[in-house]
């Protein structure tokens, strides 16, 4: 079980949002439609094969895939990592421009216009959940009318990540308070895509949300916690019904 | 020491600003080479910009490679300045005389050579540009002093301001030599810099008390600059670069690579510019005596570093290490800097025909300088290339011929400024010279007659 | 040796220094057998605490942490003067030949120090399951064994470097007081020394040597008392620069002593000639130097630890930092960082007798306090619960509830720091009456290489540096 995460200091809960997601890693089918929604939505530039070769590719969310047993006891495991947006989070002092800071809905958010591309964010965060913009990204003539106007086109030499969608969440909760704002009533774009639901969001701050329901799950974990990051998401053990 | 070659104040003068009245070919052409390399690799920085980081080879997760690399190593150099001129006048070290202003302009254009790093290694380095000038005070926001990144600039520019203002106070009674030696534009531009020197003992006695209150100030700064670079490392989550021990490892680390760097210069300048009544085998044992302590305490460092590293038993620290020692390329790399930057030149240095032999000591300060640049590598790159658990996430960085013709663009820029230098203002003090001269005494003792120094009281 | 600016000074020669040191030598008045009883009856009150220390056993190992604090405060506070000397020499500074043979007969306290040794290594336990530097050694003796030979070994070379850089004295006492029971003692000892080349050759080597090997050795013994008394008991403690941090402050530490020493023995020892204003003026660079270096060994480890934020880390920030042992920091960072960086800023203290040596005083007391901090500490963690191994990367709340208060010092404990400095002190004021305390030899062969010429308007020492 996940130990629970610290409130917010703010007084009443009840009057600001936490942002939080579940990912289920026993309905995980590493489909990676996901990773495409993410990309759809936020403008992540198409990674051609070479970009995966180069390690150049930019995924805000990625879906890592590793072999298990022996054949024929081979398991595929998958685990969607994105960026944890964690309370304590290693990425955040050390950017010299603060480029990258916690915001008052508990996400670390970033700030494209002020980053001079350092890159030592990159280097504390231990998720890899960070990509750096090696090229000026160029789309395709027929996919530049496809581009959310909602969110920046990054040029070279800005990082960037995960930001849980923080255009729908604006969009969402602009003039209201959390009460006004009905669980599940939107979601990221890969929460949204998610085939088998194994993703859930949710504001953490209301105690009726699903996500603050799945806090206590006996499946419950967050990654790398040892490290003490304090990671906002948190994943669910796939159960093996076939020993362990 | 001193006491076979007594000269005239005539020849000194003479011989040391041979290189300042007058420009020998091989300058010429030595000065417009490097410049045309410097101007190419210059193209090569804007083609850079123009097109991003991509042309390097730097890529998830190694996000720092040979630009940082490259950036310790010249901080690294710069520390030989201080160590000489330093540290060994306010130990009254009489040996010292004829490396100090080379050892502290070293410093100079290696930290300038040092600050183009950052600049360049950046995603986006015009923004730093308009970060800074003009600062944008109206949002409230200023740089964020948690990150070690911020501390970096603050510290080098405070040991560039203080090392230029060193060499320039040093060079204050040479420049009126010059002054007085020269006629026209010449005579008023060495005037102005000069500051109205004539050697009045109230001038004298300025120059010795500032050269004592510079370098006893200097020297917190000293320990500081390369402490505050290797805390990039140190504050970071990253296995193997989370240690304690960085910041006086990096710092003597600094110092067995600038002393080397010091020793590479001094003897390639004796060559160059004839000044083999001035530099001595006596200086290049003393540096390499100095070099032998230095390195012995840097091999403590190194074995706490790798005795702690393993330690606590952490899988990925031992993933790290298990990369840097034994997995070819690394494990090459790694032998090499480690016979390089001490099992090959150490004992040999203990050997005193290897200290008084003009090219043993060249070729061991090298060797010094490779291994401690790839030193700093093996640092900086396994670490990123294994740093978490997530093997999903491994990956090789492989330097691209950018950055290999950026990083020897430095060391041509170095060598631009040092030789640039030498045309306007001797490289050997004269007044330190002349000064040491003064100095010399014999004492009888017994039936032998010892070189002996005056000592200040 | 003091100046008067207007007159010529006056160098004396090297006979007249030696029949004023062995006049010293010779005359054991009341004042000495006055600090020697008092030193005698403070080591037995240490010994009685000891005792005590014993009856309770070595289950319960807080009850040990403060004797390692005295351990390591001697370790590292008396065995390190040898190296002031030996780095002394290896500069050729002048100025070091009347404190060198104090430094060095400090070494005898490594007697005292190494049979101290034996019930801290008997209060650790074994390395299993342990984090240690012995790498899963057979545990039992491993870390014992290992401890009692480096440790012995460090001794043993301090001994032969003091009996080989004081042949020539005692060959002195030997031909001066032939028939008392010193000079028999000296006689035994001084190996038939007459002073010819082929001697002062073989002295020349085997100080080179037994410098060499001490300069070695001792940083190894810091590391081992940093990883095994220390590291080795905190979970999570990953501090690759403890062992050097407890070098530069042992360093400090003996920069200190030697200062204090020099004051004592010009007051009550009547050597003013010897421990002039240069001596303490020289000293005085490296104890502001080393009290700078204090903050910084010091910082280098708490900023790694604070920006990495792991539980394990923020824990042993709470432990030994913020909250369980705050006062003792607060006490060291002002007697060790803050006063001497202040006092010592000012060439008028640093250039005088007082100066240097207040601030020393208060560089020991921080000192105690600071081996206090960093042994009591991990003696008072409680061992995991049956079963569990010592945890690796985790924290000190693992198996306790809360992270461990400060723990004050009991009656034993006060008894066994006073015993043990004065245990230390009384062999050292012993050993002064074997071997003269200031060097005949290294003085007046100083003497010989120091001329005084008339240089422009005033006079000037001028000083032959032989090679």
């Amino acid at each position: 079980m996940a130990t629970q995460i610290k409130s917010q200091s703010l007084t009443d809960r009840s009057e600001s949002f936490k942002w939080s997601m579940v990912i289920d890693l026993d309905r995980c089918t590493g489909c990676e439609a996901c990773v495409i929604a993410c990309q759809a939505e936020n403008n992540v530039p198409v990674n051609e094969s070479s970009a995966f070769t180069e390690g150049r590719a930019i995924e805000w969310i990625r879906v890592e895939r590793y072999w298990e047993g022996e054949w024929p006891d081979i398991k595929a495991r998958f685990i969607p990592v994105l960026c944890q947006h964690c309370e304590n989070a290693p990425c955040e002092p050390v950017c010299p421009v603060y480029a990258t800071y916690h915001n008052n809905d508990g996400l670390n958010v970033q700030i494209y216009n002020r980053c001079v591309g350092t890159r030592y964010c990159g280097n504390n965060c231990p998720y890899h959940a960070r990509s750096f913009n090696y090229w000026e990204p160029v789309w395709p003539v027929d996919l530049r009318h496809q581009l959310n106007p909602d969110v920046t086109v990054r040029s070279r030499g800005v990082m960037e990540k995960c930001s849980m969608c923080v255009q729908r969440i604006r969009r969402n909760t602009r003039s209201k308070t959390p009460r006004q704002v009905p669980d599940g009533s939107f979601d990221p774009a890969c929460v949204q895509a998610c085939p088998t639901s194994a993703m859930t969001f949710g504001n953490l701050n209301d105690p009726e949300s699903k996500v603050s329901k799945l806090q206590n799950d006996e499946r419950s974990y967050h990654m790398f916690e040892h490290l003490g990051t304090a990671p906002t998401v948190m994943y669910l053990k796939q159960v093996d019904t076939h020993g362990a | 020491m001193y006491y076979r070659r007594t000269l005239t104040e005539a020849q000194i003068n003479q011989q040391l600003l041979g290189t300042v009245l007058t420009t020998p070919l091989w300058w010429i052409v030595l000065v417009s080479l490097l410049g045309i390399v410097i101007a190419g690799v210059v193209g090569v920085v804007a083609w850079m910009f123009n097109q991003g980081l991509g042309v390097t080879g730097l890529r998830q997760p190694v996000f720092w490679g040979f630009f940082i690399t490259n950036f310790i190593f010249w901080v690294g150099i710069s520390h030989a300045g201080v160590m000489i001129s330093a540290i060994l006048r306010l130990s009254q070290a009489e040996w010292r005389r004829p490396m100090v202003r080379a050892a502290e302009t070293m410093t100079v254009f290696a930290l300038m050579a040092s600050l183009t790093m950052p600049l360049v290694h950046a995603g986006r380095p015009w923004r730093i540009f308009y970060w800074v000038f003009p600062y944008d005070w109206a949002r409230g926001i200023w740089p964020d002093v948690r990150s070690p990144l911020v501390w970096d600039p603050i510290a080098i520019t405070t040991y560039l301001t203080s090392s230029m203002l060193f060499v320039y106070t040093a060079l204050i009674p040479d420049l009126a030599i010059i002054r007085d030696r020269s006629t026209g534009w010449r005579k008023s531009v060495y005037g102005v810099l000069s500051l109205g020197w004539h050697g009045n003992p109230r001038q004298w006695k300025l120059q010795g008390f500032a050269g004592i209150l510079l370098s006893a100030l200097i020297l917190p700064v000293f320990v500081s600059v390369h402490s505050i670079v290797s805390w990039d490392f140190s504050v970071s989550l990253v296995p193997s670069w989370h240690v304690t021990i960085f910041a006086p490892y990096f710092v003597i680390g600094a110092v067995h690579s600038g002393v080397s760097a010091v020793v590479t210069l001094m003897i390639i300048m004796r060559k160059l510019y004839k000044l083999e009544n001035f530099i001595w085998e006596e200086h290049i044992d003393a540096l390499a005596r100095l070099l032998i302590v230095v390195a012995m305490a840097w091999m403590f460092l190194f074995w706490l570093d790798l005795v702690f590293a393993l330690w606590l038993k952490e899988e990925q620290e031992i993933t790290v290490w298990m990369l840097r020692m034994f997995e070819p390329p690394w494990s090459w790399l790694f032998f090499l800097f480690f016979m390089f930057s001490f099992v090959i030149p150490v004992p040999l240095w203990m050997f005193r025909r290897v200290r008084r032999s003009f090219t043993w000591m060249l070729w061991t300060s090298l060797i010094v300088n490779i291994g401690m640049f790839l030193e700093r590598f093996l640092i900086i790159v396994p670490a990123l290339m294994r740093k978490g658990p997530q093997t999903f996430t491994y990956a090789t960085y492989r330097p691209s011929p950018v950055e290999f013709t950026i990083i020897f663009g430095t060391i041509a820029l170095v060598c631009f400024f040092l030789l640039v230098f030498s045309k306007f203002f001797p490289l050997i003090p004269l007044w330190e010279i002349k000064e040491g001269q003064l100095l010399i005494d014999e004492v009888k003792v017994g039936n032998a007659r010892v070189p002996a120094l005056v000592k200040e009281h | 040796m003091a100046h008067d600016e207007h007159a010529a000074p006056t160098v004396p020669t090297h006979q007249e220094i030696a029949s004023d040191i062995m006049a010293k030598f010779q005359n054991i008045n009341q004042s000495y057998w006055r600090w020697v009883s008092l030193l005698a009856v403070l080591f037995a009150a240490g010994v009685v605490g000891f005792v005590i220390k014993l009856m309770a056993g070595f289950d319960d190992r807080s009850e040990w942490g403060y004797y390692v604090a005295t351990l390591s405060f001697l370790a590292s506070t008396f065995l390190a003067m040898p190296v002031i000397s030996a780095g002394l020499r290896l500069a050729k500074a002048n100025w070091r030949r009347p404190l060198t043979r104090l430094t060095e007969n400090m070494a005898i306290t490594g007697v005292l120090i190494w049979f101290m040794l034996i019930p801290a290594l008997i209060a650790l336990p074994d390395t299993e399951g342990r984090l240690s530097v012995w790498f899963d050694f057979p545990h039992w003796m491993s870390f014992r064994g290992g401890n009692l030979m480096v440790w012995g070994t460090v001794v043993l070379i301090g001994l032969f470097l003091l009996w080989t850089l004081a042949l020539p004295d005692l060959a002195a006492v030997r031909d001066h007081m032939p028939k008392s029971p010193r000079g028999k003692v000296a006689r035994v000892l001084s190996l038939g020394w007459t002073g010819n080349t082929r001697q002062w050759r073989v002295l020349h080597s085997g100080v080179l040597l037994f410098g060499a090997f001490y300069l070695l050795l001792y940083p190894t013994l810091q590391t081992l008392l940093q990883a095994d008394f220390q590291a080795g008991l905190l979970p999570g403690m990953k501090d690759a620069i403890a062992p050097a941090t407890a070098l530069i402050n042992a360093l400090q530490g003996a920069v200190a002593m030697t200062l204090v020493v020099m004051f004592i023995m010009r007051r009550f020892g009547g050597y003013e000639r010897y421990f002039g204003i240069d001596q303490f003026w020289a000293l005085s660079k490296p104890l502001l130097a080393f009290s700078l270096l204090w903050f910084y060994f010091w910082w280098g480890s708490f900023i790694t630890f604070w920006y990495g934020r792991q539980p394990g880390e923020t824990a042993l920030i709470q432990f030994l930092i913020l909250d369980s042992y705050r006062i003792p920091l607060i006490f060291s960072f002002l007697f060790n960082f803050i006063g001497p960086l202040v006092a010592l800023v000012w060439n008028p203290v640093r250039r005088s007798i007082w100066g240097p040596t207040i601030v020393g005083v208060g560089v020991l007391f921080g000192a105690l306090i600071n081996h206090i901090r960093w042994y009591v500490a991990p003696f008072s963690v409680l061992d995991p619960p049956e079963g569990k191994d010592w945890p690796h990367v985790a924290t000190l709340m693992s198996f306790e509830d809360a992270i461990p208060a400060g723990q004050l010092p009991g009656i034993a404990d006060v008894l066994i720091i006073v015993g043990g400095i004065a245990g230390a002190f009384l062999l050292f004021m012993l050993i002064n009456k074997i071997i003269p305390v200031v060097s005949m030899w290294e003085v007046g062969e100083g003497l010989r290489l120091v001329k005084v010429r008339r240089y422009l308007a005033r006079y000037a020492m001028v000083i032959a540096k032989s090679h």
